[in-house]
């Protein structure tokens, strides 16, 4: 049964589309955009500025390869984050917390750049391939916490997750106003600028293209798990139904451990990019809520790692076109971020009308 | 005779199928109709339409002589149709008096309970029914249940009743209860409308019958005119034999011993209580008894799903007591679970991945990490033929196909051996429940084949019918213990309900 919902103005109907052709997803997508952009220009009107000029500085992020590179810069740790989430959501396991994840692969990053300024520690040549071990070791275990809760006592997921990422960003907190602070740094609370060494401009000497592949790679890997692999199978199973997994001789638990490991590897990673690729140093408030906007980008994407990357690159084009307005017409930081949750939410009520159908049934005269 | 309901050219159209096409349709007071057909016949969709869950895309609707409208069973209601799903609609954890009151709307502030518990007990005795309205509907018995869905609608005054397949969760002499009370009402000047596809029923409850076959009405008659073979022939289309299918396959060793096993249920208490049984290659040991008595909890503690609290299972004389569900499916044990569609299959997913749901991990189809999917589908290619599934491809998605198909799919991924060869011991959970006769048919003779081969089988049922056909034992099984084990030569459908009902009477 469909679920009703009855209004003084009739009966309202959600049901689910049994399929729709491509043309009628692209046509909604456009509509909900054109839509978006109607009321970001209400908006942008009622504030006294030019919605055309708003508009072509947005556009001009995916046109300006500056600001284009710019995006795909931002979008990577969305697009890690995502990716992670994607591997937790198809096992049915609701991790909202790739912020947290995200923020333990940024302390595992700097951790080890620390090491080797303060100590000594290491190799110059092993600190890149450290940090990606450790951030990835760190955003796992810290999402294996919930993961084992759920597998061993069967506690939700929702909340843990969630409530571990202010532990991570607290942990963050005290790191960077106490023992991980810059000595040179005038008191404020950040961590020395990371060396050239620890930063990830690998590819073509910049963070973009590195990311750009670090993206494309962690894509591959999450598609590959899940359709190639014998744990990404059992992945899926146990999250269509964990009895069916039992009965198929599957066992529940370690997959659990594991699909969570996995997803807040990746987010981990994601965090390692923002200390390396993004910013250059852990402060607080690294991540503005990457791992939030990944769980949208990762239901947008109909958990499809490479949908996922594509995606990301549109988010990370939103974000950085919040800055562009800002810089360029004066716009305050608040109403940029008003104008990328109209996009957000325009975009959610499309893919809604996408896959369900409303109707309202207006009661007739003199009927009932 | 007043026609109470009048349902004229009725289609209804769902994507891909018509499922009613141009359906005529009478009931008349005072009388029980049973509506017949396989799974599919467009049974249910007709009496979804007559109780305004769905509207239909032609045909008229006419109730007591005149033209209706429905729009939604609360127009259904008023009219004063009543219907009792297949599955039961009930708040497992509110009183009776509360789940018959639910919805009524006839207090305002104040709920009177007292009057209403009155009522109730009036009008529950006068059926016959000693039921307590202060009981909670889990405390209640299937039978039971169904008897508080009945009160429900006729405490609302219904006088046309729709029963969806009543039967299905009925011991033997709960469903004599039933369609003595339903005649009474009959006999009050109600109109019955029976849906089933079990032709002994027709023939003991009903006045009349209408067949459908395929979303089209094939024939209405008067009940006491026509006979089984006659109905079967105009439900499915082609004669059946009725009897036994004889198949002697040679007893041999023991391939499963149970010793006094003791296992807990869901709620916690113990659901099976010291259960001895043993199943020899070649035999099929059928297990009668109403569901929920523990059936389910054997066969999982057998497949390694449930952990026994006490007692041993010896495979060939080995001891597998508490091996998990991937031991058992190495050691060659096949479990056909209860509810298909849904424990043994997972719905979003791929023909391909069902059919290899137990055998991924297995060489040649995995090496343990990496999946071979040109294996698997080109097996999973064979097995469709074999088992004859009706899916547009391999690649399918599996809750596209229909309750009989996804039954063959589980088959063919339990019985064609892909993980250890022909499987040495098949459990088999009421595998035809809610199959139609070719279906069922089909399983039937897969077991059977499976018994020539050398396998051991426990086949659990709720259907003496088919219980008697198959088995060479019969076990009863109440309250978690079994009553007595018969011989094929010696059970028949009394004794079987006998030794049931005895322990009913035992544990009461």
């Amino acid at each position: 049964m469909p679920p009703k919902i009855e209004t003084r103005f009739g009966r309202i109907r959600v049901e689910r589309r049994v399929g729709y052709g491509r043309l009628y997803s692209i046509s909604m997508t456009l509509l909900s955009l054109a839509l978006a952009f109607l009321v970001v220009a209400l908006i942008l009107t009622s504030l006294g500025l030019d919605p055309i000029k708003a508009f072509q500085v947005i556009f001009g992020v995916f046109t300006k390869p500056s600001l284009l590179l710019e995006s795909i810069k931002q979008s990577i740790p969305i697009c890690l984050a995502a990716l992670g989430l994607s591997i937790a959501f198809k096992m049915n396991f609701w991790n909202i917390g790739a912020e947290g994840q995200i923020y333990m692969g940024m302390i595992a990053s700097t951790g080890i750049v620390l090491l080797h300024e303060y100590y000594g520690f290491f190799y110059e040549w092993m600190i890149m391939p450290l940090m990606f071990l450790t951030s990835f070791l760190l955003g796992g275990a810290w999402c294996l916490i919930p993961g084992a809760l759920k597998a061993r006592l069967g506690v939700n997921e929702i909340l843990p997750t969630l409530m571990l990422n202010y532990v991570a960003i607290l942990i963050v907190d005290f790191l960077v106003h106490g023992p991980w602070r810059d000595p040179k740094g005038y008191g404020f609370p950040l961590s020395i600028p990371f060396p050239e060494y620890a930063k990830l401009n690998i590819v073509l000497g910049d963070p973009a293209y590195t990311g750009l592949l670090l993206s494309i790679l962690g894509a591959a890997a999450a598609f590959f798990l899940l359709e190639y692999t014998r744990p990404g199978f059992e992945i899926k199973v146990v999250g269509q139904s964990p009895a069916v997994a039992r009965y198929a001789g599957i066992h529940v638990r370690s997959t659990i451990l594991l699909g969570s490991f996995l997803a807040g590897g990746l987010a981990g990673i994601g965090g390692l990019s923002i200390v390396s690729g993004i910013i250059g140093r852990l402060r607080p408030g690294a991540s503005p809520g990457y791992g939030y906007t990944a769980i949208i980008v990762a239901a947008l994407a109909g958990l499809n790692p490479w949908v996922i990357v594509a995606v990301s690159i549109f988010f990370g084009g939103l974000i950085t076109a919040g800055g562009a307005l800002q810089m360029s017409m004066g716009i305050p930081k608040a109403a940029a971020q008003m104008i990328q949750a109209v996009i957000f939410l325009m975009i959610l009520v499309g893919e809604f009308i996408k896959r369900y159908k409303v109707t309202i049934e207006r009661p007739r005269v003199g009927e009932e | 005779m007043e026609k109470l309901v009048e349902l004229r050219g009725i289609v209804k159209r769902f994507p891909g199928v018509v499922a009613n096409d141009r359906v005529d349709f009478e009931l008349r007071r005072g009388e029980v109709h049973a509506l017949l057909g396989e799974n599919g016949a467009g049974k249910t969709t007709l009496m979804n339409i007559l109780y305004g869950l769905y509207k239909p895309d032609e045909g008229e609707i006419y109730v007591r002589g005149r033209r209706v409208e429905l729009k939604s069973p609360k127009d259904a209601i008023s009219l004063g149709i009543g219907m009792v799903h297949q599955n039961f609609r009930l708040v497992e954890s509110h009183t009776v008096l509360e789940n018959i009151i639910l919805g009524l709307g006839e207090d305002k502030l104040r709920i009177d309970f007292e009057k209403h518990r009155r009522r109730i007990m009036e009008l529950a005795e006068r059926y016959g029914w000693r039921i307590d309205p202060m009981a909670r509907i889990w405390q209640l018995s299937a039978g039971e249940k169904q008897q508080v869905e009945l009160l429900k609608i006729l405490y609302r005054g219904a006088e046309i009743l729709i029963l969806d397949e009543p039967t299905s969760v009925l011991t033997v002499q709960e469903t004599r209860r039933l369609f003595e009370a339903l005649r009474r009402m009959a006999r009050e000047g109600k109109g019955i409308i029976f849906i089933t596809h079990k032709l002994n029923e027709v023939m003991e409850v009903s006045d009349r019958v209408t067949v459908m076959r395929k979303g089209r009405v094939v024939i209405t008659k008067e009940t006491r005119e026509t006979t089984k073979a006659e109905l079967a022939n105009y439900m499915i289309g082609r004669p059946i034999v009725f009897g036994q299918k004889k198949v002697s396959a040679k007893l041999g060793s023991i391939v499963l011993k149970v010793i006094d096993l003791k296992v807990l249920g869901d709620r916690g208490y113990p659901a099976i209580n010291g259960v001895s049984l043993e199943v020899r290659r070649g035999e099929i040991l059928g297990i009668a008894g109403v569901s929920g008595n523990g059936q389910v909890e054997l066969a999982e503690a057998i497949a390694g799903l449930r952990r026994p609290l006490a007692g041993r299972i010896l495979l060939n004389g080995v001891d597998v007591t508490g091996m998990d569900a991937g031991k058992m499916i190495e050691l060659g044990v096949a479990y056909i679970p209860p509810e298909g569609n849904k424990l043994g299959i997972v719905p979003g997913f791929r023909v391909v991945d069902n059919l290899f749901l137990k055998a991924y991990r297995y060489p040649p189809y995995s090496n343990n990490l990496l999946l071979n999917w040109g294996k698997m589908l080109e097996k999973a290619q064979e097995l469709i033929e074999e088992f004859g599934i009706v899916t547009p491809s391999a690649l399918s998605r599996t809750s596209s196909l229909s309750g009989g198909n996804i039954q063959r799919l589980i088959l063919a991924r339990e019985l064609s051996g892909i993980v250890g060869g022909i499987p040495r011991l098949i459990v088999a959970a009421y595998p035809t429940k809610g199959l139609d006769i070719g279906a069922t048919e089909f399983v039937h003779d897969l077991l059977l084949r499976y018994k020539e081969m050398g396998s051991g089988i426990i086949f659990i049922s709720e259907d003496l019918e088919e219980l008697l056909l198959l088995s060479d034992r019969i076990a009863v099984i109440s309250g978690g213990r079994i009553r007595g084990v018969l011989a094929r030569e010696e059970a028949d459908a009394e004794k079987i309900g006998l030794l049931m009902s005895e322990a009913v009477i035992q544990a009461g």
